[in-house]
């Protein structure tokens, strides 16, 4: 059986005859991003990422990982390579005002989801979704359809048929965390106790 | 009290009595996981175990048992009604994830029995905690399914496991004296039918894998845990879950 010690599988072999391969990359996990729904009136924000083998592994880790604590009612996970990102900008100016129609020959329109970052620093927030035929076509029509005036630092977007959302089902994986208080500093208030056991030891 | 409550109080402190133990066992993870998220995981599910053995406790101090803290912390081995599975040390985490499907598996599949329970603050409890079942035995398969296919070294560990873990894991079903007047009270629809959808279930989420199971007629369950016949494991188990409790009983946090 060979073993899975990443050290035990970096030792090099001895050549038997001069051969060049291609560099084989380490077997690490790769990343997917995780966007959580605070609740049904609100958008899904980007939550953060984790590692995992795959986008099913993905999902089941990201839900301890981003939505042990604070209300939920959502969650959904996509492959780090499957968010377009587009440049980023500062200051006044939008990344809207650096995005043109673009020349794309495909015909095949898929839905992407849109997300805006409004301040920087600050997650990714779900904007819409809009058809098109590429990541730059979707950021065509976000630029129609979501542009208020108002600077949008950096925009993503996302195939939603890359997306592993949370099933219908499985919508009350959330429902007993408003009871798991404990889980939030803020449910310690331990100052009062604090107080009488100083003023005890006086 | 009448044969109805004590049908009543022998499933809640078997049940509790699993969930706690268990609870903790799988709690011994915390900070040694095998990668953070997963750490994360199978913490939080560990402590929504111990969370599911509170409520019972409470329905059972409701009952006019002693309170959760005290049954909790003050019995002894012997009073204890889990099944020696839930007991039995960690060991590797092939063995922990394989007791948190097999386990898990069993456990949402009584408490959709429990739904539709006479006792109604069981069929309440079966309904609010839905939900937790339910990410616990998504969780449990995702990664027997993962693993039960992914290397020769995971397969071969998995397997194991399996088979180490499944005469315990029948223990789970050791009926109850009890058993008729629960299931004509139509509290509880019995550890038999329980058994049969159980095993259906392990061998549906088992045949997307690589690991096999034996047949169920080979396997001798072991038993004796129901009836407080515990494994040298509880003992220490329980000093190291009581141990800040039993300094002062009386202390208020």
């Amino acid at each position: 059986m060979k073993s899975l010690d990443p050290r035990v599988k970096r030792l090099p072999e001895i050549a038997s005859e001069a051969q060049q391969d291609p560099k084989i990359s380490l077997a690490q996990f790769g990343t997917f991003e995780v966007f959580v729904q605070p609740n049904p009136k609100k958008p899904f924000q980007h939550e953060g990422a984790v590692h995992a083998p795959n986008i099913e592994m993905a999902y089941v880790l990201a839900k301890e990982t981003f939505t042990r604590r604070f209300t939920c009612s959502s969650m959904y996970v996509v492959e780090t390579s499957n968010v377009y990102v587009s440049p980023l900008t500062e200051g006044s100016q939008s990344v809207y005002d650096l995005v043109n129609e673009s020349k794309d020959t495909t015909t095949t329109k898929e839905q992407y989801e849109v997300y805006h970052l409004a301040k920087r620093g600050k997650q990714h927030i779900h904007a819409g979704a809009v058809v098109a035929t590429s990541p730059e076509g979707a950021l065509w029509e976000a630029k129609n359809r979501f542009n208020t005036g108002t600077a949008v630092f950096n925009v993503w977007a996302i195939r939603t048929s890359e997306i592993r959302f949370t099933k219908p089902d499985d919508d009350d994986f959330w429902s007993t965390l408003p009871e798991k208080k404990f889980r939030d500093a803020a449910d310690y208030k331990g100052g009062e106790k604090l107080k009488t056991f100083l003023d005890s030891t006086k | 009290m009448s044969m109805h409550e004590t049908f009543i109080k022998e499933l809640l402190y078997k049940m509790a009595d699993d969930q706690l133990i268990l609870g903790h066992r799988n709690s011994e993870w915390t900070g040694f996981g095998p990668l953070l998220e997963e750490d994360i995981a199978f913490s939080s599910m560990a402590q929504d175990k111990i969370g599911q053995s509170h409520v019972l406790y409470q329905i059972l101090h409701e009952l006019g048992e002693q309170p959760p803290d005290t049954v909790a912390f003050m019995r002894k081995a012997t009073q204890f009604h889990n099944c020696i599975f839930t007991e039995l040390p960690n060991g590797e985490y092939d063995f922990s994830l394989i007791r948190h499907f097999l386990f898990d598996t069993a456990e949402i599949l009584r408490f959709d029995m429990l739904r539709t329970s006479s006792f109604l603050p069981l069929a309440e409890l079966a309904g609010k905690i839905h939900g937790e079942l339910r990410y616990h035995v998504l969780h449990a398969n995702t990664w027997i399914k993962q693993l039960g296919s992914a290397t020769e070294e995971s397969i071969f560990r998995l397997q194991q496991s399996l088979t180490l873990a499944l005469p315990y894991a029948l223990g789970i079903f050791e009926k109850s004296p009890h058993e008729d007047g629960l299931i004509g009270d139509k509290i509880f629809g019995g550890e038999e039918v329980l058994k049969d959808r159980w095993m259906e279930k392990v061998e549906g989420t088992l045949k997307d894998t690589q690991l096999t199971l034996p047949a169920w007629s080979t396997i001798t369950p072991v038993f004796g845990g129901r009836s407080g016949n515990h494994s040298e494991h509880l003992p220490p188990l329980l000093d190291e879950m009581s141990e800040v409790f039993r300094i002062d009983p009386t202390a208020e946090w």
